[in-house]
Protein backbone atom coordinates (compact mmCIF):
# COMPACT_ATOMS: atom_id res chain seq x y z
CA UNK A 1 0.00 0.00 0.00
CA UNK A 2 2.80 2.37 0.87
CA UNK A 3 4.52 1.51 -2.39
CA UNK A 4 1.37 2.15 -4.36
CA UNK A 5 0.82 5.47 -2.67
CA UNK A 6 4.43 6.44 -3.29
CA UNK A 7 4.18 5.60 -6.95
CA UNK A 8 0.98 7.52 -7.36
CA UNK A 9 2.20 10.58 -5.55
CA UNK A 10 5.59 10.79 -7.18
CA UNK A 11 4.44 10.47 -10.73
CA UNK A 12 2.74 13.79 -11.38
CA UNK A 13 5.45 16.39 -11.09
CA UNK A 14 8.12 14.86 -13.28
CA UNK A 15 5.58 13.61 -15.75
CA UNK A 16 3.78 16.87 -16.07
CA UNK A 17 6.94 18.90 -16.23
CA UNK A 18 7.72 17.38 -19.59
CA UNK A 19 4.44 16.73 -21.32
CA UNK A 20 4.46 13.03 -20.74
CA UNK A 21 1.14 11.73 -21.85
CA UNK A 22 0.92 8.40 -20.15
CA UNK A 23 0.02 7.36 -16.67
CA UNK A 24 0.38 10.30 -14.37
CA UNK A 25 -1.55 9.17 -11.36
CA UNK A 26 -3.57 6.10 -10.66
CA UNK A 27 -6.62 5.62 -8.57
CA UNK A 28 -5.81 4.89 -4.97
CA UNK A 29 -7.05 1.65 -3.54
CA UNK A 30 -8.71 3.24 -0.54
CA UNK A 31 -12.30 4.38 -1.10
CA UNK A 32 -11.88 7.95 0.17
CA UNK A 33 -10.25 10.88 -1.47
CA UNK A 34 -6.53 11.46 -1.14
CA UNK A 35 -4.50 14.53 -1.92
CA UNK A 36 -0.88 15.33 -2.50
CA UNK A 37 1.05 18.49 -3.21
CA UNK A 38 4.54 18.50 -4.56
CA UNK A 39 7.23 20.57 -6.15
CA UNK A 40 9.87 19.73 -8.71
CA UNK A 41 13.14 21.47 -9.43
CA UNK A 42 14.39 21.00 -12.96
CA UNK A 43 17.75 21.90 -14.46
CA UNK A 44 18.89 21.09 -17.98
CA UNK A 45 21.34 21.91 -20.71
CA UNK A 46 20.29 21.73 -24.33
CA UNK A 47 21.84 22.07 -27.76
CA UNK A 48 19.40 22.09 -30.65
CA UNK A 49 19.98 23.03 -34.27
CA UNK A 50 18.99 26.66 -33.66
CA UNK A 51 19.47 27.21 -29.94
CA UNK A 52 21.82 26.27 -27.19
CA UNK A 53 21.83 27.06 -23.50
CA UNK A 54 20.30 25.91 -20.26
CA UNK A 55 17.20 26.27 -18.19
CA UNK A 56 16.07 25.84 -14.63
CA UNK A 57 12.50 25.43 -13.52
CA UNK A 58 10.32 25.10 -10.49
CA UNK A 59 7.12 23.14 -11.05
CA UNK A 60 4.47 23.00 -8.32
CA UNK A 61 1.97 20.19 -8.75
CA UNK A 62 -1.17 19.01 -6.95
CA UNK A 63 -2.98 15.74 -7.18
CA UNK A 64 -6.27 14.24 -6.13
CA UNK A 65 -7.50 10.67 -6.38
CA UNK A 66 -10.57 8.73 -5.36
CA UNK A 67 -11.14 5.11 -6.22
CA UNK A 68 -10.53 4.59 -9.90
CA UNK A 69 -10.21 8.26 -10.68
CA UNK A 70 -7.36 10.70 -10.35
CA UNK A 71 -6.57 14.24 -11.41
CA UNK A 72 -3.49 16.41 -11.25
CA UNK A 73 -2.38 19.90 -12.21
CA UNK A 74 1.00 21.55 -12.60
CA UNK A 75 2.40 24.91 -13.60
CA UNK A 76 6.09 25.57 -14.15
CA UNK A 77 8.14 28.74 -13.86
CA UNK A 78 11.45 28.87 -15.70
CA UNK A 79 14.69 30.71 -16.12
CA UNK A 80 15.75 30.10 -19.71
CA UNK A 81 19.03 30.98 -21.36
CA UNK A 82 19.10 30.65 -25.15
CA UNK A 83 21.87 31.83 -27.44
CA UNK A 84 23.08 34.32 -24.85
CA UNK A 85 19.64 35.73 -23.97
CA UNK A 86 18.22 35.21 -20.49
CA UNK A 87 14.48 35.07 -19.92
CA UNK A 88 12.17 34.33 -16.98
CA UNK A 89 8.61 33.17 -17.36
CA UNK A 90 5.85 30.65 -16.95
CA UNK A 91 5.58 27.46 -18.94
CA UNK A 92 2.31 25.96 -20.11
CA UNK A 93 -0.14 25.02 -17.37
CA UNK A 94 -1.42 21.48 -17.47
CA UNK A 95 -4.23 19.42 -15.99
CA UNK A 96 -4.57 15.68 -16.19
CA UNK A 97 -7.47 13.34 -15.55
CA UNK A 98 -7.34 9.59 -15.41
CA UNK A 99 -9.63 6.62 -14.96
CA UNK A 100 -8.60 3.06 -14.19
CA UNK A 101 -10.72 0.70 -16.25
CA UNK A 102 -9.37 -2.72 -15.32
CA UNK A 103 -7.60 -3.78 -12.15
CA UNK A 104 -6.69 -7.12 -10.60
CA UNK A 105 -3.96 -9.72 -10.10
CA UNK A 106 -1.32 -7.00 -10.04
CA UNK A 107 -2.44 -5.64 -13.38
CA UNK A 108 -4.00 -2.28 -13.98
CA UNK A 109 -5.05 -0.41 -17.10
CA UNK A 110 -6.86 2.74 -17.93
CA UNK A 111 -7.19 5.88 -19.95
CA UNK A 112 -6.02 9.42 -19.36
CA UNK A 113 -6.44 12.85 -20.82
CA UNK A 114 -4.03 15.73 -20.32
CA UNK A 115 -4.83 19.24 -21.45
CA UNK A 116 -2.42 22.16 -21.43
CA UNK A 117 -3.07 25.87 -21.74
CA UNK A 118 -0.60 28.14 -23.55
CA UNK A 119 0.40 30.20 -20.55
CA UNK A 120 4.03 30.01 -21.67
CA UNK A 121 5.40 32.47 -24.22
CA UNK A 122 5.97 30.61 -27.48
CA UNK A 123 8.16 33.34 -28.88
CA UNK A 124 10.53 32.97 -25.94
CA UNK A 125 10.60 29.16 -26.08
CA UNK A 126 8.52 28.69 -22.94
CA UNK A 127 5.25 27.45 -24.39
CA UNK A 128 3.52 25.79 -27.30
CA UNK A 129 1.44 28.83 -28.18
CA UNK A 130 -1.73 26.73 -28.34
CA UNK A 131 -3.79 24.51 -26.06
CA UNK A 132 -2.79 20.87 -26.29
CA UNK A 133 -4.95 17.78 -25.87
CA UNK A 134 -3.17 14.54 -25.04
CA UNK A 135 -5.26 11.39 -24.62
CA UNK A 136 -3.45 8.19 -23.67
CA UNK A 137 -3.93 4.60 -22.57
CA UNK A 138 -1.75 3.03 -19.90
CA UNK A 139 -1.03 -0.25 -18.24
CA UNK A 140 0.85 -1.36 -15.14
CA UNK A 141 2.04 -4.67 -13.76
CA UNK A 142 3.04 -4.65 -10.12
CA UNK A 143 4.57 -7.23 -7.81
CA UNK A 144 6.11 -7.03 -4.37
CA UNK A 145 9.51 -6.61 -6.02
CA UNK A 146 8.63 -3.73 -8.28
CA UNK A 147 6.51 -2.57 -11.15
CA UNK A 148 6.48 -2.10 -14.91
CA UNK A 149 4.50 0.65 -16.62
CA UNK A 150 3.76 1.44 -20.22
CA UNK A 151 1.64 3.99 -21.97
CA UNK A 152 0.82 5.01 -25.49
CA UNK A 153 -0.79 8.28 -26.42
CA UNK A 154 -1.46 11.00 -28.90
CA UNK A 155 -0.92 14.73 -28.55
CA UNK A 156 -2.17 17.53 -30.71
CA UNK A 157 -2.20 21.30 -30.60
CA UNK A 158 -5.61 22.87 -30.98
CA UNK A 159 -5.49 25.47 -33.75
CA UNK A 160 -2.67 27.36 -35.45
CA UNK A 161 -1.39 24.52 -37.61
CA UNK A 162 0.04 26.84 -40.29
CA UNK A 163 2.15 28.63 -37.72
CA UNK A 164 3.97 25.43 -36.86
CA UNK A 165 4.76 24.30 -40.39
CA UNK A 166 8.50 23.81 -40.68
CA UNK A 167 9.20 25.22 -37.23
CA UNK A 168 10.25 21.97 -35.60
CA UNK A 169 9.54 21.07 -32.01
CA UNK A 170 7.79 23.32 -29.55
CA UNK A 171 9.03 24.92 -26.35
CA UNK A 172 12.69 24.66 -25.42
CA UNK A 173 11.72 23.84 -21.84
CA UNK A 174 9.36 21.08 -22.95
CA UNK A 175 9.77 20.07 -26.60
CA UNK A 176 6.68 18.77 -28.32
CA UNK A 177 5.48 18.47 -31.89
CA UNK A 178 2.30 20.03 -33.20
CA UNK A 179 0.90 16.53 -33.55
CA UNK A 180 2.58 13.38 -32.29
CA UNK A 181 2.33 9.84 -31.01
CA UNK A 182 3.89 9.30 -27.61
CA UNK A 183 5.10 6.38 -25.55
CA UNK A 184 6.51 5.80 -22.10
CA UNK A 185 7.90 2.63 -20.57
CA UNK A 186 9.31 2.43 -17.08
CA UNK A 187 10.30 -0.06 -14.47
CA UNK A 188 10.92 0.23 -10.75
CA UNK A 189 12.61 -2.07 -8.30
CA UNK A 190 12.03 -2.08 -4.56
CA UNK A 191 15.42 -1.93 -2.81
CA UNK A 192 14.17 -1.50 0.73
CA UNK A 193 10.94 -0.66 2.49
CA UNK A 194 11.45 3.05 1.86
CA UNK A 195 13.74 3.00 -1.11
CA UNK A 196 13.23 2.22 -4.77
CA UNK A 197 15.11 2.70 -8.00
CA UNK A 198 13.90 2.77 -11.54
CA UNK A 199 14.54 3.55 -15.17
CA UNK A 200 12.40 4.71 -18.00
CA UNK A 201 12.33 5.42 -21.69
CA UNK A 202 9.90 7.84 -23.24
CA UNK A 203 9.52 9.55 -26.53
CA UNK A 204 7.40 10.83 -29.34
CA UNK A 205 7.11 10.50 -33.09
CA UNK A 206 5.64 13.40 -35.05
CA UNK A 207 2.56 12.98 -37.18
CA UNK A 208 3.52 15.07 -40.19
CA UNK A 209 6.33 17.60 -39.79
CA UNK A 210 8.37 17.47 -36.64
CA UNK A 211 11.12 15.77 -34.74
CA UNK A 212 11.29 12.34 -33.18
CA UNK A 213 12.59 12.53 -29.64
CA UNK A 214 13.59 9.89 -27.12
CA UNK A 215 14.45 10.43 -23.47
CA UNK A 216 16.07 7.95 -21.10
CA UNK A 217 16.26 8.34 -17.35
CA UNK A 218 17.20 6.63 -14.12
CA UNK A 219 15.79 7.55 -10.76
CA UNK A 220 15.96 6.92 -7.05
CA UNK A 221 12.88 7.37 -4.84
CA UNK A 222 12.56 7.27 -1.11
CA UNK A 223 9.83 7.98 1.41
CA UNK A 224 9.89 9.34 4.94
CA UNK A 225 6.54 9.51 6.66
CA UNK A 226 4.18 11.41 4.39
CA UNK A 227 6.97 12.94 2.35
CA UNK A 228 8.13 11.29 -0.84
CA UNK A 229 11.26 12.44 -2.62
CA UNK A 230 12.86 11.43 -5.88
CA UNK A 231 15.88 12.30 -7.95
CA UNK A 232 16.00 11.55 -11.64
CA UNK A 233 18.76 12.11 -14.16
CA UNK A 234 17.71 12.11 -17.79
CA UNK A 235 19.46 12.18 -21.14
CA UNK A 236 18.11 13.20 -24.51
CA UNK A 237 18.80 10.15 -26.68
CA UNK A 238 17.26 11.41 -29.93
CA UNK A 239 15.80 14.61 -31.26
CA UNK A 240 17.70 17.03 -28.99
CA UNK A 241 14.98 17.55 -26.35
CA UNK A 242 17.88 18.38 -24.02
CA UNK A 243 21.39 17.13 -23.44
CA UNK A 244 21.16 16.26 -19.74
CA UNK A 245 18.41 17.09 -17.30
CA UNK A 246 18.14 16.59 -13.56
CA UNK A 247 14.87 16.57 -11.66
CA UNK A 248 14.45 16.66 -7.91
CA UNK A 249 10.93 16.40 -6.64
CA UNK A 250 9.28 16.10 -3.30
CA UNK A 251 5.64 15.63 -2.42
CA UNK A 252 3.54 15.63 0.71
CA UNK A 253 0.61 13.25 1.01
CA UNK A 254 -2.34 14.29 3.13
CA UNK B 1 -12.05 18.68 -13.24
CA UNK B 2 -14.37 19.81 -16.03
CA UNK B 3 -14.19 23.33 -14.68
CA UNK B 4 -10.40 23.31 -14.66
CA UNK B 5 -10.17 21.98 -18.22
CA UNK B 6 -12.72 24.51 -19.41
CA UNK B 7 -10.80 27.31 -17.72
CA UNK B 8 -7.56 26.20 -19.35
CA UNK B 9 -9.17 26.07 -22.78
CA UNK B 10 -10.63 29.53 -22.30
CA UNK B 11 -7.21 30.84 -21.29
CA UNK B 12 -5.69 29.06 -24.25
CA UNK B 13 -8.12 30.25 -26.85
CA UNK B 14 -7.87 33.78 -25.56
CA UNK B 15 -4.12 33.90 -25.95
CA UNK B 16 -2.32 36.77 -27.64
CA UNK B 17 -1.19 37.12 -31.23
CA UNK B 18 1.31 34.72 -32.63
CA UNK B 19 3.58 34.88 -35.68
CA UNK B 20 1.40 34.48 -38.76
CA UNK B 21 2.15 34.42 -42.50
CA UNK B 22 1.07 37.70 -44.05
CA UNK B 23 0.01 35.92 -47.26
CA UNK B 24 1.62 38.69 -49.25
CA UNK B 25 1.89 37.72 -52.92
CA UNK B 26 4.50 39.05 -55.31
CA UNK B 27 2.75 40.91 -58.15
CA UNK B 28 2.93 39.25 -61.53
CA UNK B 29 4.94 40.17 -63.40
CA UNK B 30 7.43 41.03 -60.65
CA UNK B 31 7.69 44.85 -60.76
CA UNK B 32 11.20 44.78 -59.21
CA UNK B 33 10.30 47.91 -57.25
CA UNK B 34 11.58 46.57 -53.92
CA UNK B 35 14.94 44.83 -54.12
CA UNK B 36 17.80 43.78 -51.89
CA UNK B 37 19.89 46.66 -53.15
CA UNK B 38 17.31 49.42 -52.80
CA UNK B 39 15.53 48.16 -49.67
CA UNK B 40 16.43 44.80 -48.12
CA UNK B 41 20.08 45.37 -47.33
CA UNK B 42 19.41 48.69 -45.60
CA UNK B 43 16.37 47.33 -43.75
CA UNK B 44 18.36 44.42 -42.38
CA UNK B 45 21.28 46.62 -41.38
CA UNK B 46 18.99 49.09 -39.63
CA UNK B 47 16.83 46.61 -37.74
CA UNK B 48 18.23 43.07 -37.70
CA UNK B 49 21.94 42.40 -38.04
CA UNK B 50 22.89 43.55 -34.56
CA UNK B 51 21.86 40.02 -33.57
CA UNK B 52 21.14 38.17 -36.83
CA UNK B 53 24.66 38.11 -38.21
CA UNK B 54 26.75 35.19 -39.37
CA UNK B 55 29.77 36.70 -37.63
CA UNK B 56 28.19 36.38 -34.17
CA UNK B 57 28.85 33.27 -32.09
CA UNK B 58 25.92 31.72 -30.25
CA UNK B 59 26.62 33.36 -26.91
CA UNK B 60 26.55 36.85 -28.47
CA UNK B 61 23.36 36.52 -30.53
CA UNK B 62 21.02 37.76 -27.79
CA UNK B 63 18.60 34.95 -28.50
CA UNK B 64 18.69 35.05 -32.31
CA UNK B 65 18.50 31.49 -33.62
CA UNK B 66 21.40 29.97 -35.49
CA UNK B 67 21.07 29.90 -39.28
CA UNK B 68 18.93 33.05 -39.19
CA UNK B 69 21.63 35.40 -40.46
CA UNK B 70 20.62 38.43 -42.46
CA UNK B 71 23.95 39.97 -43.34
CA UNK B 72 23.80 38.50 -46.81
CA UNK B 73 21.03 37.70 -49.27
CA UNK B 74 21.29 33.93 -49.15
CA UNK B 75 20.74 33.91 -45.39
CA UNK B 76 17.59 35.98 -45.82
CA UNK B 77 16.13 33.90 -48.63
CA UNK B 78 16.66 30.67 -46.69
CA UNK B 79 14.30 31.77 -43.90
CA UNK B 80 12.12 34.23 -45.81
CA UNK B 81 8.91 32.76 -44.39
CA UNK B 82 10.16 33.22 -40.83
CA UNK B 83 11.00 36.86 -41.49
CA UNK B 84 7.53 37.41 -42.92
CA UNK B 85 5.90 35.83 -39.85
CA UNK B 86 7.96 37.86 -37.43
CA UNK B 87 8.13 41.30 -38.98
CA UNK B 88 5.93 41.51 -42.09
CA UNK B 89 2.66 43.35 -42.55
CA UNK B 90 0.27 42.14 -45.23
CA UNK B 91 -3.30 41.19 -46.02
CA UNK B 92 -3.50 38.34 -43.51
CA UNK B 93 -1.39 39.57 -40.59
CA UNK B 94 0.45 42.46 -38.99
CA UNK B 95 3.49 40.96 -37.32
CA UNK B 96 5.41 43.12 -34.88
CA UNK B 97 7.33 40.40 -33.04
CA UNK B 98 10.66 41.59 -34.38
CA UNK B 99 12.63 43.67 -33.69
CA UNK B 100 12.17 43.10 -29.94
CA UNK B 101 11.96 45.87 -27.35
CA UNK B 102 15.64 45.93 -26.40
CA UNK B 103 18.66 45.75 -28.67
CA UNK B 104 22.45 45.84 -28.38
CA UNK B 105 24.16 49.09 -29.20
CA UNK B 106 26.86 47.21 -31.06
CA UNK B 107 26.62 43.76 -32.68
CA UNK B 108 26.80 41.08 -30.01
CA UNK B 109 26.73 43.56 -27.14
CA UNK B 110 24.39 43.69 -24.15
CA UNK B 111 20.77 44.78 -24.59
CA UNK B 112 21.41 48.44 -23.86
CA UNK B 113 19.03 50.45 -26.03
CA UNK B 114 15.43 50.46 -27.25
CA UNK B 115 15.33 48.82 -30.64
CA UNK B 116 14.57 51.11 -33.57
CA UNK B 117 11.27 49.96 -35.03
CA UNK B 118 10.31 49.94 -38.71
CA UNK B 119 7.12 51.69 -39.73
CA UNK B 120 4.17 49.62 -40.93
CA UNK B 121 4.87 50.86 -44.43
CA UNK B 122 8.41 49.50 -44.17
CA UNK B 123 6.99 46.22 -42.89
CA UNK B 124 4.67 46.05 -45.91
CA UNK B 125 7.62 46.63 -48.20
CA UNK B 126 9.50 43.91 -46.33
CA UNK B 127 6.67 41.43 -46.86
CA UNK B 128 6.48 42.28 -50.55
CA UNK B 129 10.22 42.01 -51.02
CA UNK B 130 10.32 38.70 -49.11
CA UNK B 131 7.49 37.42 -51.32
CA UNK B 132 9.33 38.35 -54.52
CA UNK B 133 12.99 37.74 -53.76
CA UNK B 134 13.07 33.91 -53.60
CA UNK B 135 11.86 33.65 -57.21
CA UNK B 136 14.32 36.13 -58.60
CA UNK B 137 17.50 34.92 -60.34
CA UNK B 138 20.47 34.53 -57.99
CA UNK B 139 24.00 33.38 -58.41
CA UNK B 140 24.07 31.34 -55.19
Amino acid sequence: MVKLALALVMAPAVAMAEHQHGMVAGGAEEPGSSFAAGISLVAATYDTMEYGGEYQGIVPAARWSRGRFAAAASFGMYRLEKNGLRRYGAGDAMVHGQATIVRGHGLEGGVALAVSAPTGDRQEGLGMGHPMAMPAAYGRWRTSAGSVDASFGYGRAIGGESQHAGHGSGPLVDPMNFQELTFTTSGELVLARQLRTGARLSGAMPVGDGTTRVIGGVRVLWTEGRVDTAFEIQAGLAGDPFTVRGVVETALRF
Amino acid sequence: MKTIILALLIVGCGGGDSPTPTETVCPSPDPQTVTYDNFGQTFMADYCTQCHASTLPRAQRNGAPLFHDFDDLIGIVQVANHIDEQAGVGPAASNHFMPPERCPETPGGPLAIDCPQPTDDERRQLAEWIACEPDRPHTF
